[in-house]
């Protein structure tokens, strides 16, 4: 059994403690643009329904069966889209809460209070890792209601599984975008390609079946049509926790590489700033 | 670093009667941005309980001196000390919990959320309990009279109110070291000496503080000791009467009766009787005031008398600009060694 020292345990618990002020700020902050706010909810009935129009026009036999159980295209979107929701928040709101917080003025202030980078990161996107979870389960019961989906919740915690060694892996490359962004103020654009790419290229709404030969030889090494296929495998094809083996073990060492790499990053690029004395500048 | 060059007077380390204990030392701290020199072998210490004033024209290097001891920008050589620990920065978290900063800017502050909110998140960070944060963060908005504009969105707030929003943060917790960098840049005079009077406070209570200014007035009512940077150097340091003592004021400027000042004759009987002690000019206005311009040497006592003497009426008197002001300008307007 590890042992951790007490006292580290102590500077854990209080770095903890300091999630819900993180979550509190975020949470005042959405609700001050209540607009938005409202319009998100919307705009995710709207997405809900664009994707049933769409699965009147894809031909079925396209759609891929899963565990020897034929998907519906809404079926096989609404995964797509729930996972690339959680990759939205570990990548694109990673890095541009630190450009946010770098915009603002408040990242100086943030970093003179005894707060360790590794919480700041968390409790920047602690209300997302809140409220993507209750929109996507909202998502699927709005699609399960009104639409017609059928998933299989037994293979719901396979696909937490699936999830919680694919997270790590685009957090890692989030960090590397904060970093990025930190040195040279600008490049969001990047990301921005780079997400859609990944998104487009790795069966997110469509099967990478429908790809041209060489997209998809690149496509089925991606780790998030790894993650992809094993959450629909699970979800649609009722999966259960031995099947979901292969996918956890090329991902997680994908994401203990991205995790380490992006930090190292992150690190570099704050210490740099200092020697340079433009830590504030944007 | 010559006894000329550096007006550091001997004065240096008494005539506070503070406690002895040093918070914060600097040691021959260097700083370059590019080509530009900001910090050129700056050394300071600020006792506990000490109000040291850092003085200087736009550009002198006070805010990135602040900066580096804040950690925020890392020195290119030299050694910092704060509380005991030697660093080239204070990196450590323990440190920046014992540190309370206004920075410069305006822009610190979350926005959208109150004022009392972003108190409340902050003090969290530094590690209050969620009822301790609340307790505090209204104490602290009190403090600087900002209890009725508490719930209302920092984005509405005035510059002066985010200055001030701003002294509170850095007050949160009590800190032992507090710097400050023209914390009264924007604010009316009531709330600049509110602002002051929360700082002496602190200082009496044992906080060390290090307040960069260009508002001389200020230094002369409020800090202990005084480090003046001109372009990255160390023009002075010592007391504030130590500084005031770097000049003599040799230009006084006079109030006297406008008829006589307008008519111009009241000049050639102050010519008559000055001769060689001095010279008495028009001022700029048609308010009758003329300026007085005393010879090296000669007191502003003869000065008077012989004017007095000539029949001119002399109805106020005063320093054309403060001794503070002098020194300031004869310290800065010296070429950079």
């Amino acid at each position: 059994m590890i042992r951790v020292p007490e006292r580290r345990l102590a500077v854990m618990r209080a770095e903890l403690r300091k999630m819900p002020a993180f979550l509190r700020r975020d949470l005042l902050t959405e609700w001050s643009y209540r607009l938005a706010f409202v319009l998100d909810w919307g705009g995710l009935i709207v997405q809900a329904l664009i994707f049933a129009a769409v699965q009147g026009i894809v031909d079925p036999s396209a759609i891929p069966s899963f565990e020897g159980r034929q998907a519906s295209y809404l079926e096989f979107a609404a995964i797509g889209i729930a996972l690339s929701s959680f990759m939205g928040i570990a990548l694109a709101r990673v890095y541009s809460v630190f450009r946010q917080e770098q915009v603002q003025g408040t990242l100086e202030s943030l970093l003179l209070t005894p707060t360790a980078f590794t919480t700041m990161q968390l409790g920047s996107v602690a209300y997302d890792l809140l409220y993507v979870p209750i929109r996507t389960a909202i998502f699927f019961a709005f699609t399960t209601a009104a639409l017609g989906t059928s998933f299989r919740w037994s293979g719901l915690g396979p696909a937490l599984a699936v999830l919680v060694v694919f997270i790590p892996f685009v957090w890692g490359i989030g960090i590397l975008a904060a970093a990025w962004t930190i040195t040279f103020k600008r490049g969001t654009g990047v990301v921005g390609i780079f997400i859609t790419l990944l998104t487009i290229g790795s069966g997110t709404y469509f099967p990478i079946t429908v790809l041209p030969g060489w997209a998809r030889s690149m496509a089925q090494l991606s780790p998030l049509a790894i993650a992809l296929d094993a959450a629909r495998g699970s979800l649609i094809g009722g999966a259960d926790w031995a099947q979901v083996v292969p996918a956890v073990a090329i991902l997680a060492p994908c994401a203990l590489v991205s995790f380490f790499v992006g930090s190292v990053a992150f690190r570099a690029a704050l210490s740099r700033e200092r020697r340079r004395g433009t830590l504030g500048l944007y | 670093m010559t006894a000329q060059d550096l007006a550091v007077t001997a004065a240096t380390d008494r005539g506070t009667g503070r406690p002895e204990e040093v918070a914060v030392r600097l040691d021959q701290v260097r700083r370059t941005f590019g080509a530009k020199l900001a910090l050129d072998g700056v050394s300071l210490s600020v006792r506990r309980g000490e109000i040291h004033a850092l003085l200087g024209p736009n550009g002198a290097g006070k805010t990135t001196l602040i900066r580096v001891l804040t950690g925020l920008t890392t020195p290119d050589g030299g050694e910092i000390e704060v509380f005991g620990r030697h660093d080239q920065g204070p990196s450590s978290r323990q440190l920046r919990g014992s540190i309370g900063f206004v920075p410069s800017g305006d822009r610190s502050f979350y926005l959208r959320i109150s004022g009392l909110e972003n108190l409340r998140f902050f003090a969290r960070l530094h590690g209050m309990s969620r009822k301790q944060a609340l307790e505090r963060s209204w104490q602290c908005l009190r403090s600087v009279d900002l209890e009725e504009a508490a719930k209302r969105a920092v984005g509405v707030y005035s510059h002066g109110m985010q200055k001030r929003l701003s002294f509170a943060r850095a007050i949160l917790t009590d800190p032992p070291l507090l710097l400050v960098d023209e914390a009264t840049h924007d604010l009316d005079p009531e709330a600049s000496i509110r602002i002051q009077q929360l700082a002496a406070d602190a200082a009496e209570h044992g906080a060390a503080i290090l307040w960069a200014t260009q508002r001389l007035d200020e230094v002369r009512s409020f800090a202990h000791r005084v480090t003046l940077l001109h372009e990255g150097h160390t023009r002075f340091q010592g007391s504030v009467p130590d500084l005031l003592a770097m000049t003599e004021t040799r230009r006084f400027l006079l109030q006297l009766d406008r008829d006589e000042v307008a008519s111009g004759s009241v000049f050639e009987r102050a010519a008559a009787v000055l001769g060689d002690d001095g010279v008495l000019v028009r001022g700029d206005d048609d308010t009758g005031h003329a300026v007085l311009h005393l010879a090296d040497g000669v007191v502003l006592g003869r000065g008077i008398a012989a004017l007095v003497g000539a029949g001119i009426s002399i109805l106020a008197c005063r320093e054309e600009r403060s001794a503070m002001e002098a020194a300031f300008l004869h310290l800065t307007q010296r070429q950079t060694p």
